[in-house]
């Protein structure tokens, strides 16, 4: 009774709802709900100075020493580590299930050698010319997913000699690539491939290096078949580079297409399907074992 | 001055005694542990594939400069993608890992994810009848028989919103601190967060490029989020005095907060949508550097349309308020 008459003697200008737990809880409340009301206005406030005048911040980290590359024996090691990188072939385009001949040819080897084999990451990307990825090997963030493989696929080239990088692969017609063009494209494209060799083997001392050869996909079109004689120049310009490395591998594919195009080929025409891609997913295990 | 503050006290406990505030909670704790179990998820498969975080953001850079490369992704989404992974680069070069899961990072991205959409929704939940629902009930003539000026009835709800706006940010950003810590551990305040990327074109600016605590990041995070919050609350007070109806205003509220959301998606070649509010929500996207939704916004023009929403708001509301008669 007397509590009540207190608050009645107040000014009071609503009907406050009676109860002890509401003369208790607004204190609490109150400076909680004033409390973040500062802190909130202390962050925009920092957010907008940060923005507008921003200081030096914090020191960042320097950049801790890279991994160290792994060593050459395979026998030795558990687990392998396979590293893909290179243009839309090694993306898989044409693949209506998206894997591939790499994801393919990780699963094979990891039954034929018995051991775990590890896919790091897939880093090619559609449409890549050699001069795009000897660049990206430049820096030091890709170049430290390289150099953590035991196995590294690629392929490069057939953008720097198709010249199609920028459509993904849609030139159904074979009329547009004369075997003349392409040929002539040859010669400043093989110092490319010889780069990224050895770009490759400076960033990876040890790591088998596995470079899946160019096909003509326009075998069965009469005027381009001539582009055949080139592949196969580029092809063997491979081989040299390999031979040359020691521990470096071309994959041949071009025969798969020749007889085969409409099997082994995907409906653009230029890049393998599921089925293509599995065959030179079973080369690579064959290569390798 | 004491006759306000009790005026306020009043409105704070009487939006508290309606259990608006429990019922934030509560969905917070419904919700959040949703997200963590997803985000668990996702690092849980990240950690099973790559042995490396710096391959985890490598791949990242990959897929997107994929889709840049696909014709049939649209431009504006390319633009998007050519800053984001630039983003990732810088984080890469300076061997700084950008999504390191734990809680303090998932709670920064919890609130960058719901400030156009999540947060506005729970502001509404307070905001959208705190005057109408008065005029429902008849409560108000209650309220205006009093002999207190007009002004200062809207004025203490007016400041009890904004107590509850202020209270509600810190709450689900703490709720979710302490839920994403029992699965990522509390760690992670002193790790470095770089801000300051300026979308410029179609490439970054990384001249004043910095980096700062995530501590200091979630912060600044929670200021931005605070003031788009308090852009939506005060529309939404307007609203709720102009409108006669509770479900009305929160209807007509939640509507303007999520065409704001579709628009942003796809207004990016209908250049005045950006003087719209609810395309301008999104303030933390700022501090991350992503490109805006529509080219010429920037921070301070964001803070600018915002800033005049809610002054045209608030300044209609207590005109109305003050003059209008209150019939039945």
């Amino acid at each position: 009774m007397a509590e009540d008459s207190k608050t009645e003697s107040e000014f009071d200008p609503l009907p406050r709802p009676p109860g002890r737990a509401s003369s208790k809880l607004w204190p609490i409340l109150g400076f909680t709900m004033l409390g973040c009301a500062i802190l909130m206005l202390a962050g925009f406030v920092w957010s907008l100075k940060d923005a507008w005048f921003p200081s030096h911040g914090m020191a960042v980290p320097e950049p801790s020493a890279s991994a160290r590359p792994p060593q050459g024996d395979w026998a030795a090691k558990q687990e392998l580590k396979a590293i893909a990188l290179g243009d839309s072939l090694t993306r898989g385009m044409g693949d209506r299930t998206g894997d591939g001949y790499v994801r393919d040819s990780i699963v094979k080897l990891n039954e034929s050698l018995g051991k775990k084999v590890r896919l790091l990451g897939n880093l090619a990307i559609n449409g890549l010319t050699a001069t795009r990825l000897n660049q990206q090997l430049e820096q030091p963030s890709y170049a430290s997913s390289v150099m953590q493989a035991d196995l590294i696929l690629f392929t490069i080239g057939g953008n720097d000699l198709f010249r199609i990088a920028q459509s993904g692969g849609s030139i159904a017609q074979g009329g547009d690539v004369s075997p003349e063009r392409l040929k002539a494209k040859l010669p400043e494209a093989k110092p490319r491939l010889e780069a990224t060799f050895s770009k490759l083997r400076r960033i990876n001392p040890y790591a088998r290096i596995v470079y899946v050869g160019l096909f003509n996909p326009f075998y069965d079109v009469p005027e381009a078949r001539g582009i055949s004689e080139t592949i196969a120049e580029w092809n063997a310009y491979a081989q040299k580079l390999a031979a040359l490395d020691g521990n470096a591998t071309v994959i041949p594919t071009y025969d798969l297409f020749e007889s085969n195009a409409a099997r082994y080929l995907s409906s653009d025409h230029f890049h393998p399907n599921e089925m293509g891609y599995g065959r030179i997913a079973e080369r690579i295990d064959q290569a390798l074992n | 001055m004491a006759n306000l503050l009790s005026l306020v006290q009043n409105e704070t406990l009487k939006v508290w005694k309606k259990k608006r505030f429990a019922v934030i909670v509560l969905v917070l704790l419904v919700l959040i542990p949703i997200f963590v179990y997803a985000q668990l998820k996702i690092s849980q498969n990240n950690a099973a594939k790559f042995a490396d975080w710096r391959s985890v953001v490598q791949q990242r850079i990959t897929d997107n400069m994929n889709a840049i490369a696909s014709d049939r992704i649209p431009e504006e989404w390319k633009k998007w993608r050519r800053s984001l992974v630039q983003q990732l680069q810088y984080y890469l070069d300076r061997d700084v890992n950008p999504d390191t899961p734990n809680a303090v990072t998932f709670t920064a991205t919890f609130l960058e994810n719901s400030v156009t959409m999540f947060i506005p929704l729970m502001v509404l939940a307070i905001a959208s009848d705190l005057v109408s629902s008065e005029r429902a009930s008849g409560t108000i003539k209650m309220l205006l028989t009093r002999p207190v000026r007009r002004w200062k009835i809207l004025t203490s709800k007016l400041i009890a919103l904004t107590l509850y706006v202020s209270l509600i940010i810190p709450t689900a950003a703490l709720l979710s601190y302490l839920i994403a810590g029992l699965a990522f551990g509390y760690e992670g305040w002193g790790a470095p967060v770089f801000v300051g990327f300026r979308v410029n074109g179609t490439a970054i600016e990384t001249s004043s490029v910095h980096a700062i605590t995530q501590g200091a990041y979630l912060l600044m995070e929670m200021g931005l989020v605070w003031f788009s919050a308090m852009t939506v609350a005060a529309i939404s007070f307007m609203v709720s005095v102009l409108l006669q109806s509770a479900a009305a205003s929160l209807v007509t509220m939640m509507a303007a907060v999520i065409s704001g959301a579709i628009l942003a998606n796809m207004a990016s070649s209908w250049s005045s949508a950006k003087y719209l509010f609810n395309v301008n929500l999104n303030l933390t996207s700022y501090l991350q550097g992503t490109p805006p939704p529509i080219e010429g916004m920037s921070l301070g023009f964001s803070l600018v349309v915002l800033a005049v929403w809610g002054a045209v708001s608030l300044t209609t509301a207590f005109a109305v308020f003050t003059k209008r008669d209150v019939l039945n």
